[in-house]
């Protein structure tokens, strides 16, 4: 459902996508629980890469050192 | 015969008529080759005139240090670009010829603006060459990532900028995270164009790590820029695949570098803030987004709430409603019900005396008629009963006297009977057959009827009519 590999542009297109939807009143209160959950996964996603170091970066710089 | 000179005089002759001929010092366009500085200060310059790429006038140059120190810094900060080779300049100098050294012009000052001028004609002929090769706008095109977290930077370590730089991107008040790599190059002098490109080429080599680019280096008086007007370094740049960000430090017209990269900054200091800026913005949008979500959300439940919650209303006061019509109707009904039950129980019940009258007066009338009937048959069957009774009764007496005769006679019969039967008891009786000359034979209390239940020598015993004996066996 969600992969860890989703850019910044992807996740925030998808997560304006979702809020139009809701503003539109497009969505049931059944959707609304999921779209809330998925866009809360992508707010934490982008949040964690702006905020908390990143494993996989550090250990490519590590090797680019070498 | 012509007239002999020595050479010393024959210099002397020339540089006379040299100085005659050049009484004041002279401007003079010229390209240097060459470019030296001594110990003591003083710079010995080598000029050239190129026409193409062939030389066609040649001269050395000094600049007394006095002087040297004066003009170099008055050049550099106007043109921003040191004093060196192969830059054009005009100078004004004094015509020498020393009849040891020889030919030689001595500089006493120099107008910067040419060389700037001619700067400014070389920088705009590399700029057309990179327009039409299509180059010029291609880093401009790229699009930059929304957060550019891996950068890579062209600096050098010792440069100005550079801790400052990193400081500044660690430190930064949200905490973002960023990840810079920094590619060493020279950010000044002659090797910093082909440096720089060398920089490039290994970032190119992982380009997909990282987001962009940034090319920085701390301002200083002595900001030399002229590598960054290099036209080999803006056409690498200019295609580089990243978006490339300067921040060179300086605050007049854009160089070549600045042209073409993507975007153009002026400290390394605005280059980080750049990046920072550019999270800040991210986020902000994340967390307007993350409010506007939470909003909706709570507007869009607070609206189903509210629907639900009359929806419940009306469906509690409709059922209320619908049950209280029923239940009147079923009174009513019950009340209807009731009524028609007790006429008709009233009907019945009258119907029901009324047959219960018809019945009774029949009965009664029905009775009568039957009481005279039995009357009737009463009084015939006692009459028929009193003469068959007394019929019977005559037959009665005639069979009683019968049956007395019979009995009588019956009577005696039996009587007979009875009379032998006392006879043959009397001659059977054991005591009068012992009378009569029999005897019984015991042996051991037991009665013996026969010869073989005795042996010789036992002891018998013999009942007499008036007694017993024993005996012994003498012979059988």
């Amino acid at each position: 459902m969600s992969l860890k590999k989703i850019t910044y542009n992807e996740a925030i297109a998808e997560i304006e996508e979702v809020l139009e939807k809701i503003e539109n009143e497009e969505l049931d209160v059944d959707e609304l629980a999921e779209k809330v959950k998925r866009v809360s996964i992508l707010l934490k996603i982008c949040k964690d890469k702006l905020f908390s170091t990143n494993e996989q970066v550090e250990q490519i710089l590590k090797e680019m050192e070498e | 015969m012509e007239q002999k000179l020595t050479l010393f005089e024959l210099n002397e002759r020339v540089k006379d008529t040299l100085n005659e001929a050049f009484p004041v010092s002279v401007w003079v366009v010229a390209e240097i080759s060459e470019l030296k500085e001594n110990r003591n200060g003083h710079c010995y310059l080598e000029l050239v005139e190129k026409r193409g790429e062939e030389i066609v006038a040649r001269a050395r140059a000094t600049i007394w240090s006095y002087t040297y120190r004066i003009i170099k810094s008055y050049f550099e900060s106007t043109t921003r670009q040191r004093l060196s080779c192969d830059i054009k300049v005009l100078v004004k100098a004094l015509v020498e010829f020393h009849p040891l050294y020889g030919f030689s012009l001595n500089i006493k000052d120099i107008d910067p603006a040419y060389t700037l001028g001619d700067m400014l004609i070389y920088r705009r002929e590399i700029i057309e060459r990179l327009k039409s090769e299509g180059v010029f706008e291609m880093n401009k095109e790229l699009a930059l990532p929304t957060v550019p977290q891996n950068i890579a930077i062209i600096s050098s370590k010792t440069a100005a900028g550079y801790q400052d730089f990193i400081n500044q991107l660690e430190m930064n008040q949200r905490g973002f995270k960023f990840y810079p790599v920094l590619f060493e190059a020279y950010m000044q002098g002659s090797t910093a164009a082909p440096s720089m490109i060398s920089a490039l080429e290994k970032i190119f080599n992982c380009s997909d790590f990282f987001d962009a680019v940034a090319i920085i280096r701390g301002g200083g008086a002595t900001a030399d820029l002229s590598s960054f007007d290099n036209y080999s370094l803006a056409y690498h740049v200019a295609q580089f695949p990243l978006p490339v960000i300067t921040g060179i430090g300086h605050e007049k017209d854009d160089t070549i570098i600045d042209m073409v990269a993507h975007t153009r900054l002026k400290t390394p200091t605005a280059v980080a803030a750049f990046f920072i800026d550019g999270a800040e913005r991210f986020y902000d949008t994340l967390l307007t987004h993350q409010e506007t979500l939470i909003r909706s959300c709570g507007e869009i439940l607070g609206e189903k709430k509210l629907q639900l919650e009359k929806n419940t209303d009306n469906l509690q006061r409709r059922v209320k409603d619908f049950v209280s019509v029923k239940n009147n109707q079923l009174l009513k009904t019950g009340n209807l019900l009731q009524q028609r039950v007790n006429r008709y129980a009233f009907q019945k019940k009258y119907e029901l005396n009324n047959i219960g009258y018809n019945l009774h007066s029949k009965l009664s009338v029905w009775n009568m008629r039957q009481v005279s009937l039995l009357n009737k048959y009463n009084e015939v069957m006692t009459i028929t009963v009193k003469e068959k009774m007394a019929g019977k009764e005559i037959k009665i007496g005639q069979l009683r006297e019968r049956l007395k005769g019979n009995f009588a006679r019956v009577l005696k019969k039996e009587q007979e009977r009875i009379n032998g039967f006392e006879n043959t008891i009397r001659l059977l009786d054991p005591v009068n057959v012992l009378k009569r000359g029999y005897t019984l034979t015991l042996k051991e209390g037991k009665i013996i009827k026969s010869v073989s239940q005795v042996e010789k020598e036992e002891i018998i015993e013999t009942h007499f009519s008036d007694g017993k004996v024993k005996s012994r066996i003498i012979n059988k």
